[in-house]
């Protein structure tokens, strides 16, 4: 068993991010992606300031990804005559998104990116699996499980804070199961904001998510 | 619960060859030419797979096919986690503007699942060079918390001219030959490949006995000089498998030939390993660095030298840098390994150890 300390989505106008980045730092954050700036704001969003030194690991998933960089990377390669200088699209990596943010959770210690390969399905049962084994394992304190996504100029992200220990205020345990009671929730984009919802308002004590893909990876959230 | 994961087969393409032991074979004899490519007005080394197709799907297909071909049968229900850093950038190319581009960003890997027949969990993963690592964390993870029985992890990455233009742009390209930890060495030879092992929870002759990754945050393009987060890594790696240092027989390098990041491998393993250095060999000479895929790629080549007990000179090694101060392998050698380590040092700071450990 786990417990899920924190759930929430953000979503962000084209010209509200920066703002909400520089308002949690008290500062702007230079030469990165919208998908970078969108990690930082959610990682500092589900920790409070005494968590953010300890042992944390990153799982994050992205539909899109770097759909606008590579477009403009594909354009500098492929009409450039002379040899093109992707600086920016190098910058971009999602590998480097979680040394960019390091220095504002000093505790995380390792960071995992799944590209998505289907527009409405995501792997959050995967990644809460992952996160399960890990906490349990004693590998990390906490791990941080997300889908961040740009669309349209909208910047979406989406969060599940977990841990091996329960916090004061966690609401729900995590427990993995291999068989799952008929109704599921379905794994996408935002089921942080349906286990939100089911947090505040459902009667029934628990809330199942699993994937078509893998129904072996079965979550079940229970209220505390 | 807790199983062991084992590795029970493994698929090889790659510039030296069409399988492990064809591979095995190539770096034995000390098999180590590449050809050329082309960015902009600059020629650099490059290690091309050995295929003829026409055009990039074609040849995308061909390599996925031939690596499948070598993991034996396969239950169309088997996981499949993928590994690359590129995907399909190169089709991209090939079919010029206006780019289109689905909307997944990794919907190349439902492509892979395809023409594998898979119909069951596909999962990917991007983590630049440290991708291949990062795929196994997760498969082997399912595995031995008994939510999946096997899975297939495929690292994947063939040539594109995106790539080139990146790393060329960042001048940590060799214009003549990878030579790792050696004090002339000037920067990476990149090359294709396409690998993929079979991760079981049933015994076979080579099982995961640990596996750690982490963050360097030192800087964007490369990592802290005193090599202090990759020994960080190597040592939660040691520790998983329960493992001193010493128990270690064999290290395969990340060593790319990189000035910075070899120094930084070295340092961790003087801080590791102390007097009690391992035999040291990279594969990169050989193989070229395949990023994405370089993980997977060199451990289906590593398992099939330590198969045969045979493990190759390290090409590209000839001249000791003092500020290293180490020395891969210069003579083949029939060495009986029963423990290896692997690392891998990525660019954008992603850390990777994986220890193997040969079964009775």
């Amino acid at each position: 068993m786990i417990y899920l300390n924190a759930a929430l989505s953000q979503h962000f106008g084209p010209t509200e991010l920066p703002a909400a980045v520089r308002t949690a730092l008290g500062k702007p954050l230079r030469r990165t992606t919208a998908l970078t700036q969108l990690a930082l704001t959610g990682a500092l969003a589900c920790l409070p300031k005494d968590r953010r030194s300890m042992p944390t690991a990153l799982l994050w998933q992205s539909t899109r990804g770097l759909r606008e960089e590579t477009r403009q990377l594909l354009n500098a390669v492929c009409d450039a005559v002379a040899e093109p200088m992707p600086y920016d699209f190098l910058a971009s990596q999602p590998a480097l998104a979680a040394v960019q943010i390091q220095p504002y959770l000093p505790g995380l210690q390792t960071a995992t990116h799944f590209p998505l390969d289907r527009a409405e399905h995501t792997q959050w049962a995967l990644l809460i699996s992952l996160a399960s084994h890990w906490l349990k394992a004693g590998r990390h304190a906490q791990v941080l499980c997300a889908h961040l996504d740009v669309h349209e100029g909208v910047c979406s992200g989406h969060w599940l804070s977990l841990s091996a220990q329960p916090l004061e205020n966690s609401p729900a345990s995590i427990h993995l199961n291999l068989t799952t009671e008929a109704s599921v929730c379905p794994d996408t984009p935002e089921f942080p904001h349906r286990l939100t919802s089911w947090l505040n308002t459902a009667a029934v004590p628990g809330l199942y998510l699993q994937s078509p893909a893998a129904p072996r990876l079965a979550v079940e959230f229970v209220r505390i | 619960m807790n199983r062991p994961v084992y590795i029970a087969d493994c698929g090889l393409l790659c510039a030296r060859g069409n399988s492990g032991k064809a591979v095995a074979n190539a770096l034995w004899d000390g098999e180590h030419a590449s050809s050329t490519c082309q960015v902009g007005k600059r020629s650099f080394p490059y290690f091309s797979l050995p295929l003829d197709a026409p055009d990039w799907l074609t040849r995308a297909e061909q390599a996925v096919r031939q690596v499948a071909g070598q993991l034996g049968p396969l239950a169309s229900d088997t996981p499949l986690f993928i590994a690359s850093s590129s995907f399909q950038i190169g089709l991209f190319e090939e079919q010029g503007a206006v780019f289109e581009m689905p909307l997944p960003s990794a919907s190349f890997s439902r492509q892979i699942a395809e023409w594998l027949a898979f119909s069951g969990l596909c999962s990917s993963v991007s983590n630049a060079c440290i991708s291949g690592f990062s795929a196994i964390d997760a498969a082997r993870n399912l595995i031995a918390a008994g939510q999946i029985d096997e899975a297939v992890v495929f690292g994947f990455e063939l040539a594109n001219r995106s790539t080139l233009a990146g790393f060329a742009a960042m001048e940590l390209l060799s214009g003549n030959v990878c030579r790792p930890f050696d004090a002339r060495r000037d920067g990476l030879v990149l090359g294709e490949a396409v690998a993929a092992i079979r991760l079981t929870a049933h015994p076979t002759r080579w099982r995961i006995a640990g596996l750690g990754t982490g963050l360097d945050a030192w800087s964007a393009t490369g990592p802290d000089p005193s090599g202090g987060p990759i020994a960080r890594v190597t040592v939660d790696a040691l520790n998983e498998a329960n493992f001193k240092a010493t128990d270690i027989e064999l290290i395969k390098l990340q060593a790319a030939g990189s000035p910075s990041t070899d120094l930084a491998e070295a340092n961790a393993l003087h801080k590791v390993f102390g007097q009690h250095m391992p035999p040291l060999l990279s594969l990169k000479p050989a193989l070229g660095h395949t990023l994405g895929a370089s993980g997977i790629a060199e451990l289906a080549t590593l398992i099939a030298c330590l198969n045969d007990d045979r493990i190759p000179a390290t090409a590209g090694f000839a001249r000791a840098d003092p500020e290293i101060a180490l020395f891969p392998l210069v003579d083949r050698s029939n060495l009986h390994i029963e423990r290896a380590l692997l690392n891998l040092v990525g660019f954008g700071g992603g850390l990777a150890t994986l220890i193997i450990e040969r079964q009775p």
